[in-house]
């Protein structure tokens, strides 16, 4: 082995050290939540925090079906949003526009996300209730999908906030890869006589490793990001097909519980059983891109 | 017949003229060379031809071109590149995409077929026609990626092909190549020749002479000389074209 990788092994150890640690942390200290509840604490929906131990019983379904529910919203919005945004960035944008463009997305993604929650309570809600929601509410109300009267304090509130703060980190990495595709390559496609549009599509293609990559990042941003979620998904303890329900997601279950959970016994195991799913969701999200990315590269 | 005539031609980028007002006719199904130094403006001649141009938005164009009669820019630009082929310096096949979809890109695109066999048939006739079929027949599958530079180029070939051009512009098409590589090019060339019209952009003098018919000499956005190749090599009129010929400038 030469000295390069032989000076690079201590960082990679310390990683994977942490990494191991933190995984070996959440697990041990879920185990006696896990051992009482079995796989029920992952499959079913209660909450009840009782301060006798053998009335307590939780269920973090919920929060989990919330996660995944609003981050798939998010994503569902965020990838096509971003993707377009970074062609009209490098393709269209007039000279003049195009930095500035470039810097707004940039700060957005580095405003603390707080500040998107507060907007999303007092503006988006109120906005997506009276414009969006009740509109289809009111003609689609039979649709499952549409069938919960809104408040606006909802999963689809909350993906479409998520949708907003993720945007700018996967436009980023969408973009910037975008704007390294070798010019020899859609000169290549217009000298076929494809259009834009077509040479824009086969370029896409080329950058699908970026956009697989941009689509794992703003899923772990929103998987993740608690304060903002907790402010516009309502906190109820909910497992609902419509978008209008209010619900709960595993980050905002824990800042919400986290305060009070030391009066009770099996609660902050249970929280930190709730954190350990958040782990392994990430964790097999991300195996899964790489999978993809692996296949992409050697097909 | 006259695949080209051009008139005129003028090419600037920003304000700064790079090709300063060209006549010229090629004739078809001939090879016509574009020799010149480095800098002179052949690749963006070559790229008005089929209006590549265009993409550089600081590029203005004025003058008359026209193909086989017709005026190029009353031509939209998809059909025009369908009759008028391109191959780049860089070979540059879509990496991502296989051998088979570099060659159907085009057919596919432009809608020139109606199903899977009629695009089946002619990705292999194109191939076969850039002589390379027998060497990626198994590996149609593969990415254009893994093949050698040689074979890239001629895969690039191959996808022009496809379109079945009357034209076939190719900018320095040996010049990124090893020189078997090279000489296969120049042979596919001569081939080609018989049924396309080829407009070759070259700085080699000696690869002029291999493969063209007629030959144009470009030095600073003009041409300087322009004839069959066997009289502008024999006895060039200009003292510049025998400076370069005999390796004095470039
Ligand atoms: N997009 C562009 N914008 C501005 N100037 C350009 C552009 N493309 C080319 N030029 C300039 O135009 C001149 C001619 O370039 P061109 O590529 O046509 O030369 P060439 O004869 O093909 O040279 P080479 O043999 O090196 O390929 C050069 O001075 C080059 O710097
Ligand atoms: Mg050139």
């Amino acid at each position: 082995m030469d000295k390069f990788k032989i000076s690079l092994f201590p960082n990679i150890s310390l990683i994977f050290g942490i990494f191991a640690l933190m995984l070996i942390v959440f697990f041990l200290n879920s185990l006696p939540s896990i051992q009482k509840f079995g796989i029920e604490l992952y499959t079913t929906n209660v909450w009840k925090a009782y301060e006798y131990e053998h009335e307590e019983r939780y269920g973090l379904l919920a929060a989990i079906y919330g996660s995944v529910y609003t981050s798939v919203i998010a994503l569902l919005i965020s990838i096509p949003l971003s993707i377009g945004f970074a062609i009209f960035v490098v393709d269209f944008a007039p000279k003049k526009i195009k930095e500035p463009l470039i810097v707004i997305t940039d700060v957005m993604a580095g405003l603390p996300t707080i500040l998107y929650g507060i907007w999303g309570l007092f503006v988006l809600a109120p906005f997506l209730r009276d414009y969006i929601m009740i509109p289809l509410y009111k003609t689609f109300s039979y649709i499952p999908l549409f069938s919960y009267p809104p408040t606006g304090y909802c999963y689809f509130t909350a993906g479409v906030l998520l949708a907003i703060m993720v945007t700018p980190f996967a436009t980023a990495i969408v973009r910037e890869s975008y704007r390294m595709v070798p010019r020899i390559y859609k000169e290549g496609a217009f000298a076929l006589g494809l259009t834009k549009y077509e040479t824009t599509k086969i370029l896409l293609k080329y950058i699908k490793p970026a956009i697989v990559a941009g689509t794992l990042l703003a899923f772990g941003r929103a998987i993740g990001e608690t304060v903002a979620v907790s402010l516009v998904v309502g906190n109820t303890f909910n497992v609902h097909p419509s978008l209008f329900a209010p619900g709960y997601t595993i980050s905002s279950l824990i800042a919400n519980q986290f305060g009070n959970a030391f009066i009770y016994d099996l609660m902050p195991s249970t929280l930190f059983a709730a954190g350990l799913s958040l782990f392994l969701i990430g964790l097999s999200v991300n195996l899964l891109g790489l999978q993809y990315l692996k296949r992409w590269r050697y097909a | 017949m006259n695949a080209f005539e051009v008139r005129n031609l003028r090419v600037s980028y920003d304000d700064f003229e790079i090709i300063s007002g060209i006549d010229l006719d090629i004739p078809a199904k001939t090879c016509f060379a574009i020799m010149g130094p480095s800098g002179c403006g052949k690749s963006t001649l070559l790229r008005t031809f089929n209006r590549l141009i265009e993409i550089n938005e600081n590029a203005r164009v004025s003058g008359i071109i026209k193909l086989f009669g017709k005026n190029i820019f009353e031509i939209e630009t998809s059909e025009l590149r369908r009759r008028v082929g391109m191959v780049f310096q860089i070979p540059n096949p879509f990496p991502h995409l296989s051998v088979y979809e570099n060659v159907a890109v085009g057919p596919k695109f432009n809608k020139m077929v109606k199903n899977k066999k009629e695009l089946d048939k002619i990705v292999e006739w194109a191939l076969k026609k850039a002589v390379l079929w027998d060497e990626v027949k198994d590996r149609l599958r593969e990415r254009a990626s893994n093949l050698s530079g040689g074979q890239m180029q001629r895969l690039c070939i191959a996808r022009a092909l496809a379109l079945k051009p009357e034209v076939l512009l190719m900018d320095e098409p040996t010049a990124n190549l090893d020189p078997i590589s090279a000489s296969k090019i120049e042979e596919l060339i001569h081939e080609l020749k018989k049924e396309y019209t080829m407009v070759i952009v070259t700085h080699s003098p000696s690869q002029a002479s291999r493969i063209a018919d007629y030959v144009a000499f470009l030095y600073l956005g003009k041409i300087v000389e322009i004839g069959r190749v066997e009289d502008v090599f024999e006895n060039p009129k200009h003292e510049l074209t025998e400076k370069y010929l005999t390796g004095r400038i470039g």
